[in-house]
């Protein structure tokens, strides 16, 4: 490769709208790292990813239901609704009922994904509304079976969260777990499964019906299923969450998932993926839960007062979005001089 | 042996009778010409065939057997293609991700991209030479989606293949691509259902040819027994039995300039274009297609922040490179694609043909609608628009009465210069010359001024004083009186004659 080539390569590459979010996530990481001392001390690490973890697993489902054109806005409270589940049904004294919550809360998951993806492909009620209303559902829904936090769990469920909790886990498995925690083989499922996903007809569909979804019919295209497949495919992102969360928190809450919703579509939108549909990575949704969660960990070791922390965090994520607004704008005009 | 055989189809949309009898016989390996005015029904039977609509009454046979689709990838199981008038592609995919959609071929458990990509690379290859398929397709031109939208549809390898009005957005090199590419599928055995606009290019290509008017059939003309004859199909397409011939309108130009561009530069597109326009002109821009002529009206209308060069509106400077100093100065474009820039598609003609008027900067506070809605039934009227009401979605009209929309919702505006995209793409011969009758009408009683790109340079040479004939972004030429003809347009535009 000549020289010329890799300066094209890379110009095409600084036009790209994804750069931007990988640029705000180095500044930002970047701005940890003299901030927090130890950030690269395995211990702090494995902290940092564990506080990650559910978020990007929540932004990665938002991003494919985003994709496809729709929002779910019942997120957060299905992610609640399945920890209560999972917690409901193990009993502490009989390992095999982690086995009964994990295939019933799987079940919960897929049942909680048609009937979003029902509602919203085939019955045509507009997503922002009908999630609205299912969210108050699976609330509902939790708060019934689980009226205050708490619950019961299995002992091995914790190494959902920690291999060296679980009683007489082997050595091999913890020494293991200090290297690649649990949360972080979450997270790699999730992108081994969108993986492999962005390779079959569904994930090129998922593009398709997003950006334009009488063109895809036209051509042939079952909209409605494609768009019941991304919920779907949203709920076992959020089953994977939950997972996490009861192996962390060894109970189940009705109300813990609330604040999700919106932060996962907020960082969603962060790493590039548009409000639209039909654009943006998989992957580079991570990049923006992962600038999100930033914001939470600058602010604690900046030592900002309690007082003004809510409103630093949302400061930061307004410079976030639109330093990567004004970036695209930018590259877009740029390259449009070039090709002109 | 007939491919497909089409009897006495009838289909309404809500009151209105889109088809009332429509027959239509397509052979084996022949090109089937359909020819008619806007909402003659061309559309709706094409439609009706591959299953987007469901016919009322009559009877549909493939291959001599009754066949009714529920959809078009239905009929694209039987071999049955059609090429959308509407693009049906996908703007964030590429082009050849467009091309294979809905009918990708598996390696293993994975997608067979490689093979998709092969296809389409030997498609385009022979349609458009150079057309990078990995771009995006909202990257692309109108030409380049129309192309893409052929691709699509030829690579599922049809055995009938319908082409509803491709060539509306195609300049003459893709054009002679396109027919070269349709003969050799008639070779291969691949019948064949054309509609256009432009009847020169239908007697070339077709075998047959049938007429629609008013929702049925009219006329048909089988080039085996008869020669075509353009005179006839005329007559078949207006009803009139004697066609009249256009004359040139006779208004004189003043002497006031009313525009003034000097050095006009942008990137690779625009170099060095200077011209005067006088009150009461109408300025032609021609030359072969792509060569800067799109451009120049968008620049025209401030659309180009980074445009280089001086404008002065009655003698006065200004800087054109903001839209809003465009209107501002009565310098109103209308623009070429009319799904895109033109229309609010799911909107009533009424909300349509008063956006403009509500965007001025004097507005009384509640809108007088009483008024608004007769000055819009005027134009209406004006332009013979076939609708139901004012409040008919626009969407719902045929393809020219669309475009006929997008010119007449500026017409009531005090402009002084106009800037037309060609608007006559994919309008019929009667309509056409309806529209431009109009707005000659209003050039005169107002001493407008009009520049006017047409990709047909029959339009052109009816109804430019004056016709600027561009080459790669330069003004070649400037045309005047009797040096406007088709002789030396087709000259200079290819340099042969300078």
């Amino acid at each position: 490769m000549n020289a010329q080539a890799i300066r094209k390569d890379i110009r095409k590459w600084i036009f790209k709208p994804e750069t931007s979010s990988l640029l705000i996530f180095l500044l930002m990481l970047l701005i940890t790292v003299l901030l927090q001392k130890n950030f690269f001390e395995s211990q702090s690490l494995v902290r940092s990813i564990n506080a990650f973890a559910p978020l990007i697993l929540m932004t990665m489902g938002q991003a494919i239901v985003m994709i496809s054109g729709t929002i779910d806005l019942s997120a957060g409270p299905a992610l609640s609704l399945m920890t209560c589940v999972l917690t409901y049904i193990m009993k502490t004294n009989d390992p095999v009922t982690g086995v009964t919550a994990f295939i019933v809360t799987l079940l919960v998951a897929v049942l909680i994904g048609v009937i979003n993806g029902f509602g919203a492909g085939y019955l045509r009620i507009p997503p922002v509304i009908l999630t609205f209303a299912t969210s108050y559902i699976w609330l509902g829904a939790a708060l019934f079976i689980r009226p205050t936090p708490g619950g019961q769990t299995v002992d091995w469920f914790k190494a959902f969260y920690d291999f060296g909790s679980v009683k007489n886990a082997p050595a091999g498995l913890v020494a293991f777990g200090k290297v690649i925690p649990p949360a972080l083989l979450l997270v790699l499922i999730g992108c081994v499964l969108w993986y492999i996903l962005s390779k079959t007809r569904t994930g090129r569909y998922l593009y398709a019906v997003g950006s334009n979804g009488d063109s895809a019919y036209a051509s042939g295209i079952n909209t409605a299923k494609l768009q019941m497949k991304a919920f779907i495919l949203n709920a076992l992102y959020i089953f994977l969450a939950s997972l996490f969360f009861v192996g962390q928190n060894l109970s189940g809450d009705a109300r813990m998932g609330d604040p999700m919703t919106l932060k996962a579509i907020a960082a969603a939108v962060v790493g590039g993926i548009a409000m639209s549909g039909g654009r943006g990575s998989v992957y580079f949704a991570i990049i923006g839960a992962l600038i999100m969660s930033l914001v939470n960990k600058i602010i604690f070791f900046a030592n900002i007062p309690n007082a003004y922390q809510t409103l630093v965090s949302g400061l930061i994520v307004v410079a976030a979005i639109s330093s990567s607004m004004i970036y695209t704008k930018v590259s877009h005009s740029e390259k449009n001089k070039e090709n002109a | 042996m007939n491919a497909l055989e089409v009897t006495g189809i009838r289909k309404c949309f809500g009151g209105v009778v889109a088809l009332s009898n429509g027959n239509l016989v397509c052979q084996f390996g022949k090109i089937t010409g359909l020819l008619g005015a806007n909402g003659s029904g061309k559309s709706t039977i094409s439609k009706i065939i591959t299953g987007v609509y469901a016919a009322d009454e009559g009877e549909i046979k493939y291959n001599g057997k009754a066949i009714k689709y529920r959809n078009p990838h239905e009929a694209k199981r039987d071999g049955i293609a059609m090429i959308f008038q509407n693009l049906s592609l996908i703007p964030d995919l590429t082009v050849w991700q467009n091309i294979v959609l809905g009918a990708e071929t598996k390696k293993g458990m994975f997608l067979n991209n490689k093979q998709a990509k092969i296809l389409s690379q030997e498609i385009i290859g022979q349609l458009q030479p150079g057309l990078d398929i990995n771009r995006k397709v909202s990257e692309l031109n109108p030409g380049e989606m129309q192309i893409v939208e052929i691709a699509k549809a030829i690579s599922s390898e049809p055995r009938l293949l319908i082409l509803d009005e491709p060539t509306a957005a195609l300049e003459q090199e893709q054009v002679q691509n396109l027919f070269k590419y349709m003969r050799r599928l008639r070779h291969q055995g691949v019948s064949m259902i054309f509609t256009s606009h432009r009847i020169w290019e239908v007697m070339e290509i077709c075998q047959d040819v049938i007429i629609f008017r008013n929702g049925e059939n009219v006329g048909a003309i089988n080039s085996e027994v008869e020669a075509m004859d353009p005179e006839k199909i005329i007559s078949f397409i207006t009803g009139e039995a004697n066609h009249r011939q256009f004359t040139k309108a006779d208004h004189k130009p003043s002497d006031d300039t009313v525009l003034r561009i000097k050095d006009l530069n942008y990137g690779k597109s625009l170099k060095n274009i200077s011209f005067d326009l006088k009150k009461g002109e109408v300025l032609g821009i021609g030359g072969l297609a792509g060569q800067g002529q799109s451009e120049l009206m968008l620049a025209l209308a401030g659309s180009f922040p980074q445009l280089k060069g001086e404008a002065y509106i009655n003698g006065k400077k200004i800087r054109l490179i903001r839209p809003k100093t465009a209107i501002r100065n009565n310098i109103l474009l209308v623009p070429g694609d009319r799904q895109l820039e033109g229309l609010l598609m799911n909107h009533s003609l009424y909300t349509n043909m008063i956006f403009p008027k509500l965007a001025q900067k004097r507005q009384p506070l509640f809108t007088p609608r009483k008024k608004y809605r007769k000055e819009c039934q005027d134009i209406i009227k004006a332009l013979s628009i076939k609708a139901h009401s004012l409040d008919t979605v626009v969407g719902t009209l045929s393809g020219g009465n669309q475009q006929k929309v997008v010119v007449g919702k500026w017409l009531s505006f005090s402009t002084s210069v106009l800037l037309l995209a060609d608007p006559a793409k994919g309008v019929d011969v009667g309509a056409k010359r309806e529209m431009y009758e109009y707005i000659l009408k209003e050039v005169k009683d107002k001493q407008m001024s009009i520049i006017l790109y047409a990709s047909d340079s029959e339009e052109l040479m009816q109804y430019c004083d004056r016709l600027m004939i561009m080459y790669e972004g330069k003004a070649v030429a400037m045309l005047t009186g009797e040096e406007i003809n088709e002789d030396t347009i087709v000259a200079t535009s290819m340099r042969i004659r300078q």
